[in-house]
């Protein structure tokens, strides 16, 4: 009996190098190991960027994938026609120039003379026709698709599957011009090129690998400033420059590690040992280190709001809705409850999403929805006596802690301000979505993200028919105006409607109580330049970055 | 034995297949889809149903189910939804080897030191040594282990620099991990074997040993010990499925990229096909290990038959 344990033991410990062994620790650890020491100062050894990932990278098929991490890492190894730049603007990119046809209907771009794939094979015009297709096709196509086949001529038809490919105005006249038709003026067209799905693909090289398309870093061909040399869904990603990249004088940092960090603690540790050069800051250190001179914060194109279900009592009524929405100050939610760089809203669309003639729409349209105790006080009582009686009230959240704290802070505020006892209920995110889908609330905390820089990923999302969703909101004249904005033509004429829009939306029928604009506060390293984030589309953009 | 171990394994083909019919007619009770139902929302509900149809989505939940046992049969756990295109049974296998390594290092390090304090405690019963190691061990169950961790890191990783503060790059990297993840065992090991030591110390046959002159070390191994550890192999069979199979929070603090999270995120995001998979992979482990405890038992207590063994 006592023999058999060395023999248990030698088992055991041949299992445990088995499980070592197919570890894969990585090769690369000597570069982790060697900046050590130094790290305190301001400059760097080496020529290397540091970042984390808050979550796992899904999935890296561009055609099919959807969350922000996995664009954000796709948006530096990958490249569109044009590309987003540091001020937010469409730069030339694959392509080196545009023409658009005077109804703004026909766009035709001219492919720069020298773009190559990372196996050195050029780019063409047929990889952008094939790619989009691909985007479209019902057989292989994402969540994204509606971001091109919205706009597309015959693209909506083709992903809905009723027509075949070719019905789909999209042409490559020659290696290097694309001719695109659209079915609506879309100013915002050449900003839509720079997003994640409007990337080029290689056919050849798509066939090739078949199912087992960008499933690992070789199985990508990469067009962009880098190539991935190491993926792991669950670790992250290791990048370089891509030498056969058009531009790569102007990239400015050798290699990128873009590890997957989920606690926001340990990325802190990690950046105060240097193994980081930016980190996002949790609420609850924002305090700590609000003076310091590597702190800062910025804001994205997500509007956080109160939807208000128009198809329930007693919401329907407009007096209790205004009431409710002006009975509480979205200042006093970020700068006491949230304290993580968001901004109060004064109304849907973000600030310094475009407007028109250099302005942002903010600028342009001011505040639409000021809080106003007294105002919202005399508005509920109107409303009580036009009910009859106090209704009862009860608002819908998800269970993250953000969204909780909201609701508890509007519980608190509605108690304060108007008196009133409001019931939450709390149901994982999910399940928040699946209640509005069934009309299962009054009122819930909710939000969109913009999917390009223009109002209209807003304004859109309320127009006709009237769904639950969106709080069974219908109004003819806000329909006719986002259905005549979007066949404008003139920019200018084009934005007046919109700005109106917003305004019938929150003041007329107070479809929505505006709470604020979603935005980070991080710590950068000094030598940290360059840095470029964007809000809407892909967040991470790391081309113009240096780190010397 | 032969037939015993038969028997059992047709029970545990059972018992998966009533855990894999119930876990998926409760999975598909959860709200939602395993997409961006955000995104989905500007969909009427005819393009909606379009599209889920495209995934099988919107065949009758029964239906889906006789499609899902038939590929498991042929041993196909499916490809993931969140993770589009990777198969369930890749996933698992790059996973569970950083949440495995670090799980049995733990292991091992919780059963060294635990088995040597209780014995050190028990053999010292009532000294200061005892109350001390007692005061560790109430220490390591009562202190969750995300605050060790956390403290480790801040300490061990950031302030002196000795080991990584996180990320998995090399054999570094899961040795903190390990550390903490031993804390609870080194703990609960410790009390076992403390109170069976002083237990089996007390009995006649020990008594009888030292009468006859065995000497003090081989009454602790030859006869002590492996009575003492007869309860420990029993709370080891849980201790190791928990471990090996991942822990949330550790993983997540050191940057492990484990199975630990895995679970709790396809949840989440409603991944059908990988909370299928993790939940049969789960209940697997834990009945298998649970087989090899009782045939454990009958190599280290002579005293336990298995039924059916001929004597």
């Amino acid at each position: 009996m006592v023999k058999k344990w060395p023999k248990l033991l030698g088992v055991f410990l041949l299992g445990l190098m088995v499980i070592l062994s197919g570890c894969n620790f990585e090769e690369s650890s000597s570069d982790a190991k060697d900046k050590k020491g130094g790290e305190k100062t301001e400059k760097k050894a080496e020529n290397v960027l540091n970042l984390s990932l808050d979550n796992d990278i899904p999935d890296l098929n561009q055609v099919k994938t959807t969350d922000t991490i996995s664009f954000s890492v796709l948006n530096n190894v990958m490249e569109g026609l044009y590309r987003i730049n540091q001020d937010n603007e469409p730069e030339p990119a694959m392509a080196k120039s545009y023409d658009v046809s005077e109804d703004g209907l026909t766009y035709t771009f001219h492919l720069r003379d020298n773009v190559k794939w990372s196996d050195g094979n050029p780019v063409t015009a047929n990889d952008f026709k094939y790619s989009w297709l691909r985007a479209m096709n019902p057989d292989t196509a994402g969540s994204y698709s509606f971001i091109l086949a919205d706009y597309i001529k015959g693209g909506a038809k083709f992903a809905a599957g009723e027509t075949a490919a070719d019905t789909v105005a999209i042409e490559a006249k020659d290696d290097q011009t694309l001719v695109v038709q659209l079915e609506k003026p879309t100013p915002f067209f050449v900003s839509l090129t720079a997003f994640v799905t409007y990337f080029p693909l290689n056919e050849k090289f798509v066939t090739e690998k078949g199912d087992q398309f960008a499933l690992n870093n070789q199985n990508i061909l990469y067009n962009g400033p880098y190539v991935i040399t190491d993926y792991n869904q669950a670790e992250g990603v290791s990048l370089e420059k891509n030498p056969e990249y058009w531009d790569k004088a102007n990239v400015g940092v050798d290699k990128i590690n873009l590890k997957v960090i989920k606690e926001q603690s340990t990325a802190l540790n990690l950046y105060e040992a240097g193994d980081l050069d930016r980190v996002i800051l949790s609420s609850a250190d924002v305090n700590s280190f609000k003076d310091s001179k590597e702190f800062g914060t910025e804001t994205e194109f997500t509007s956080y709001y109160i939807q208000f279900n128009l198809g329930k009592d007693p919401i329907s009524n407009t007096n209790i809705r205004k009431a409710l929405q002006l009975a509480y100050d979205p200042e006093v939610l970020t700068s006491v409850v949230l304290n993580n760089g968001s901004e109060p809203a004064t109304g849907l669309i973000a600030p310094k999403m475009t407007g028109a003639d250099g302005k942002s729409f903010r600028e342009l349209q001011g505040d639409v929805v000021k809080p106003d105790v007294n105002k919202a006080k005399e508005l509920w009582e109107k409303g009580v006596k036009e009910l009859g009686k106090t209704p009862e009230i009860t608002l819908l959240t998800a269970d993250d802690t953000v969204s909780k704290d909201t609701g508890t802070f509007l519980q608190s505020e509605y108690k304060k301000n108007l008196g009133i006892d409001i019931q939450l209920v709390t149901k994982p995110y999910s399940g928040r979505l699946q209640t509005m889908r069934d009309n299962d609330y009054q009122m819930v905390v909710s939000k969109w993200g913009a999917d390009y820089n223009d109002p209209m990923t807003y304004l859109d999302l309320w127009m006709s028919p009237a769904i639950p969703f969106r709080g069974n909101y219908s109004n003819t004249k806000y329909d006719e105006l986002v259905t005549e904005a979007k066949d404008e033509v003139d920019e200018k004429e084009r934005m007046s409607k919109l700005l109106e829009a917003e305004k019938i939306l929150l003041q007329d029928d107070a479809v929505l109580g505006t709470l604020y604009y979603q935005g980070t506060a991080f710590l950068q390293k000094p030598y940290l330049k360059g840095m470029v984030t964007h809000p809407s589309g892909a967040p991470l953009d790391l081309k113009y970055t240096t780190v010397q | 034995m032969k037939k015993y171990v038969f028997i059992r394994l047709i029970n545990i083909v059972i018992t998966l297949f009533v855990i894999a019919t119930v876990t998926f007619f409760l999975m598909k009770q959860l709200p939602g889809s395993p997409f961006d139902e955000e995104k989905l929302a500007v969909l009427s509900d005819e393009q909606r149903a379009e599209f889920l149809a495209r995934y099988g989505l919107d065949k009758p939940v029964t239906t889906q189910y006789v499609l899902y046992l038939g590929n498991l049969l042929k041993g196909d756990l499916g490809t993931s939804f969140y993770f589009k295109g990777q198969d369930v049974t890749s996933i698992l296998v790059d996973r569970i080897g950083p949440s495995a390594l670090i799980g049995t290092q733990a292991i091992i390090l919780g059963l060294t030191i635990g088995i040597i304090l209780g014995i050190i405690a028990a053999f010292r019963h009532n000294t200061v040594w005892d109350y001390s190691t007692m005061f560790l061990a109430v220490l390591g169950v009562s202190v969750p282990n995300f605050v060790f961790a956390a403290l480790l890191q801040y300490y061990v990783g950031l302030k002196l620099g000795l080991l990584p503060v996180a990320f998995w790059e090399s054999y570094s990297s899961s040795i903190m991990p390990s550390i903490a993840l031993a804390l609870s065992v080194i703990a609960l090991i410790a009390r076992y074997t403390r109170n069976e030591m002083l237990e089996v110390l007390g009995q006649d046959y020990m008594l009888t040993a030292k009468a006859k002159g065995v000497k003090r070390l081989k009454i602790i191994y030859v006869h002590a010990i492996r009575n003492a550890l007869i309860p420990v192999v029993t709370v080891l069979g849980p201790i190791t499925v928990s471990l090996l199979t991942g822990s949330l929070v550790i993983e997540n603090i050191f940057g492990v990229p484990g199975i630990g999270s895995l679970f709790v995120d396809s949840i989440k995001v409603n991944d059908y096909t990988t909370i299928m998979g993790l939940t049969l992979f789960y209940s697997a482990f834990f009945i298998l290990t649970m087989l090899v405890i009782d045939l454990l038992y009958g190599m280290i207590d002579p005293r336990i038959r298995i039924s059916g063994v001929k004597e």
